[in-house]
């Protein structure tokens, strides 16, 4: 209760870039709750940009597929062809701030991209190396 | 009678302008019958209608040669004259001559049907102009049929026209083109002359630039942030939680582009929704299906709802708007080239030519292929564009507002 309190006053508040690291450390303790932990910013790094086969189409997809490989400008979805506004929080401030959003989409894109969903100890590192840029 | 004959005006100046700047509509009305340009279009007609309305009135007060009752000849003199005319005896007249005249009666009796029928197809389907609302979409089809038919009605006529022109000029040895340009006659001594209504001319002429550039004032100050949208529909329903999850990975495709059976459809099957996995729950596939079905295109809630609707066999589901009829038969005249440009990127990406996709309303007009955007005329009128943002001071482009009332 109180916690979600302090999460609700952040939101109204303080400034974005506070309730980003406070979604995103939410999770992140989430995720070590499970089990996971400690998490890598360069382990989530090499994940970003590591490619996978994909079974159906035969080939490789990674985050950058959409999001570009320069975080700071905006990507592309490969399928439908919108603009997707960059990721980093520094050029993009309402990135990280909603965990419904953030783990809505790490089911999506990890499945997407991974084949299959992705796991605590992965997310929490993605979130390291995403949250720092 | 030629070595006595002189040069005497007998086309003054409002006459020849009403007829050169009819041309001028005529001409453009045709070549902007898309819906792409529709404000241009729906000038040309305006004007059409004023030229035609100024003319009734300079039919009265116009002076000699322009007056009716100068030309008012009944249909049987202009019988007698066409059969004068193929026997090659028709005696010259300097003024209009009995068949000539009907078919001026008859080209300006038609463009004013033409003219009519359009605002009325203007105001029931895309509900702007004065008679915004007074007819459904449907009727306002049936007007827009009518004013197609019309339009090449009088195509024919302007054929006959120039025909009767040509013919006239032939037999008797006169550039008939060249006195409508000048105004001037070769006419033997004695004639009436027809000078004066310079002021009016120039009055008409100050009358028809400022109106072309109020019309067109938007183009001039647009940016591209933000383009000019020459027609702005209502504002259509919305929802947030439709927006956010459905427009995160495309355009938040407005309901009103598919029947409500598709939609649902769609929202059954979130879990396989074009090869992605939506992951939505229920209670958010509720609200979002809801708002989908109550906003469908049988509400017929903009011109494109209701065509779209129309388009669409009761027995079918269509998952996609691209693949119902009226859109494939909108896009098919865009090259696969320009689909697949990168600033087209896809069928799907309807914003990156209609500029009112994000609201829905799909408006005429609104559309700029963006591949097209660099050539070099364009260049050109970006330089006049910029004179004219450095000499107003408002900078802001001014959205016509003609909501259906
Ligand atoms: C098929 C295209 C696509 C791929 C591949 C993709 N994403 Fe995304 N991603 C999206 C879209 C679309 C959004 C939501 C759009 C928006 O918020 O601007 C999104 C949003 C996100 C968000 C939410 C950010 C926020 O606003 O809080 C995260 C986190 C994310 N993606 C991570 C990833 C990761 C990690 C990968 C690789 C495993 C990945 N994405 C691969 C399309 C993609
Ligand atoms: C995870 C990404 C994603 C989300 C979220 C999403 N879509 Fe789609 N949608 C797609 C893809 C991919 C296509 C196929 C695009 C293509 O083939 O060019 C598509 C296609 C469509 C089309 C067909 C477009 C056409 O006419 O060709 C409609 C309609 C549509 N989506 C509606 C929705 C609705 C309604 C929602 C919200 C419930 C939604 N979409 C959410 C990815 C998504
Ligand atoms: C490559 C540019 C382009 C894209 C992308 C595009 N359109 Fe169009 N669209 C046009 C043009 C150009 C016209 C006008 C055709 C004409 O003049 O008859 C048009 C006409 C239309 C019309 C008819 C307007 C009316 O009611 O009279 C509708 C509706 C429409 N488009 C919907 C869509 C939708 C929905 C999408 C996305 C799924 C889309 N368009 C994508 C260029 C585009």
């Amino acid at each position: 209760m109180k916690r979600k309190l302090i999460v609700v006053t952040a939101l109204m508040f303080a400034m974005p870039l506070y309730a980003q690291a406070d979604a995103v450390s939410e999770l992140q303790a989430d995720y070590q709750a499970k089990g996971a932990g400690p998490f890598s910013a360069a382990a989530g790094e090499a994940l970003w940009n590591k490619p996978f086969k994909n079974a159906k189409s035969g080939k490789e997809r990674n985050c950058t597929t959409c999001h570009t490989a320069d975080l700071t400008q905006s990507g592309k979805h490969v399928r439908t062809g919108k603009v997707i506004e960059p990721m980093a929080p520094s050029v993009n401030p309402k990135r990280l701030t909603e965990v419904k959003k953030i783990k809505k989409w790490f089911v999506r894109n990890c499945k997407w991209t991974l084949g299959r969903e992705c796991t605590a100890q992965e997310k929490g590192d993605l979130l390291a190396f995403l949250k720092n840029l | 009678m030629s070595n006595i004959s002189r040069e005497v005006k007998i086309w003054n100046l409002p006459v020849r302008l009403f007829h050169w700047v009819l041309v001028g509509c005529f001409i453009t009305a045709w070549l902007t019958r898309d819906d792409r340009y529709l404000d241009i279009h729906v000038f040309a007609g305006y004007l059409m209608g004023g030229l035609i309305l100024f003319r009734l009135l300079w039919g009265v007060i116009g002076g000699p040669y322009a007056r009716f009752c100068d030309f008012a000849f009944g249909w049987r003199e202009a019988w007698d004259y066409t059969k004068m005319v193929l026997k090659r005896c028709a005696p010259r007249f300097i003024g209009h001559n009995p068949a000539g005249s009907w078919g001026i009666y008859i080209l300006l009796g038609l463009g004013v049907l033409v003219v009519i029928t359009g605002l009325l197809a203007f105001g029931g389907e895309e509900g702007h102009g004065p008679l915004a609302g007074l007819l459904n979409y449907a009727q306002g089809a049936i007007a827009h049929d009518l004013h197609e038919l019309l339009a090449w009605v009088m195509l024919g006529a302007v054929a006959v026209h120039l025909l009767g022109v040509l013919v006239e000029s032939v037999l008797h040895r006169e550039n008939l083109i060249a006195s409508m340009i000048t105004g001037y006659k070769s006419v033997p001594p004695g004639t009436v002359s027809a000078a004066g209504g310079r002021p009016v001319g120039v009055l008409m002429l100050a009358t028809i630039i400022a109106a072309g550039f109020s019309w067109f004032y938007g183009y001039l100050v647009e940016t591209p942030e933000q383009p000019y949208r020459p027609f702005v529909g209502q504002q259509l329903p919305d929802n947030a939680l439709w927006r956010e999850e459905c427009g995160a990975c495309h355009l938040a495709f407005h309901p009103s582009l598919l029947p409500a059976r598709s939609w649902t459809v769609m929202m059954e099957s979130q879990s396989s929704h074009f090869g992605e996995d939506l992951f939505l729950e229920q209670d958010a596939i509720d609200e979002i299906t809801a708002f989908l079905a109550g906003n469908a295109a049988e509400q017929a809630l903009t011109e494109a709802a209701w065509k779209i609707d129309q388009s669409i066999p009761k027995t079918a589901t269509p998952l996609r708007i691209t693949e119902t009829q009226y859109w494939i038969d909108k896009h098919r005249e865009i090259s696969v080239q320009v689909w697949r440009s990168p600033k087209v990127n896809g069928k799907v990406n309807c914003a990156s030519c209609h500029l009112d996709a994000d609201d829905g309303t799909f408006e005429d007009a609104a559309m700029r292929i963006p591949v097209e955007a660099d050539s070099s005329s364009a260049a050109v009128f970006k330089i006049f564009q910029k004179a004219v943002r450095y000499f107003s001071f408002n900078s802001s482009p001014p959205n016509r507002l003609e909501d259906k009332g």
